[in-house]
């Protein structure tokens, strides 16, 4: 929800943008989006069916969510030269990271995750077990790469708490970057 | 009866390849981060 917001914000500064300098807004162009649905589609399923969520076993959604980060990890590799694309394959390639190095979940605190459940209902969730969609629950000393983990929180009076982690922040600023200024272009040294 | 016919084939004409290919593109990133993104916030813990 968060990811999506990053790109709700960015598609209005780029029109603002283009229309400020009086011209048509220019969407960014993207190579192999093919690759996207083939990584994404199966891990929507896995995720947001019931029945397919049920019948697909922890170790091969930890199996499906490794081939799924890879593939996304190739696509933004393939368009890094895009604005914005190399600030999201840095978020994809730190997520991608933590979770294939912790059986391909992302883990998370049970401190962290008392922020977002309430302690009735943590304390029944052992540790090493799912939580909710994409996460696994972890203390941080038996946490590889807990750097990289859902680790951070929005300020507490927020009403809406969730759990990110450095990759997110990287996914968000380069999906706004795209959308905002999708023809950006660095300066070369003269 | 027209009258709305006409306002809704304008409203289409309206919509270019660009528009579309803008949609495309929204889908298809918004597909990624969801993807590559990993933020939680305990929504379906319990349900």
């Amino acid at each position: 929800m968060i990811l999506l917001s990053a790109i709700l914000l960015g598609l209005p500064v780029g029109l603002v943008a283009a229309r400020a300098q009086q011209r048509a807004y220019q969407p960014p162009t993207l190579a192999h989006i093919w690759l996207i649905f083939v990584a994404v589609l199966p891990q929507l399923a896995i995720l947001y069916l019931p029945e397919v969520r049920r019948q697909t076993s922890d170790e091969m959604t930890g199996i499906l969510l490794t081939v799924s980060n890879a593939l996304l990890v190739t696509f933004a590799w393939l368009n890094r030269k895009q604005s914005g694309l190399s600030l999201m394959l840095v978020g994809a390639a730190l997520n991608f990271t933590v979770m294939a190095a912790n059986r391909g979940f992302m883990p998370i605190s049970p401190q962290t995750a008392g922020r977002l459940v309430p302690q009735s209902i943590l304390q029944d969730i052992a540790t090493g077990t799912r939580f909710g969609l994409k996460d696994i629950l972890l203390q941080p000393e038996h946490t590889r790469f807990e750097w990289l983990a859902d680790r951070f929180l929005p300020p507490v009076w927020l009403p809406y708490q969730f759990a990110f982690s450095l990759g997110d922040v990287f996914l968000a600023l380069g999906v706004f970057w795209l959308f905002a200024f999708p023809h950006f272009e660095r300066r070369k040294p003269l | 009866m027209n009258k709305h016919f006409n306002q809704i084939q304008v409203a289409v004409s309206k919509i270019n390849r660009q528009h579309i290919q803008l949609f495309f593109l929204v889908l298809s990133l918004s597909l990624f981060v969801l993807g590559a993104g990993a933020p939680d916030d305990g929504g379906n813990i319990g349900r």
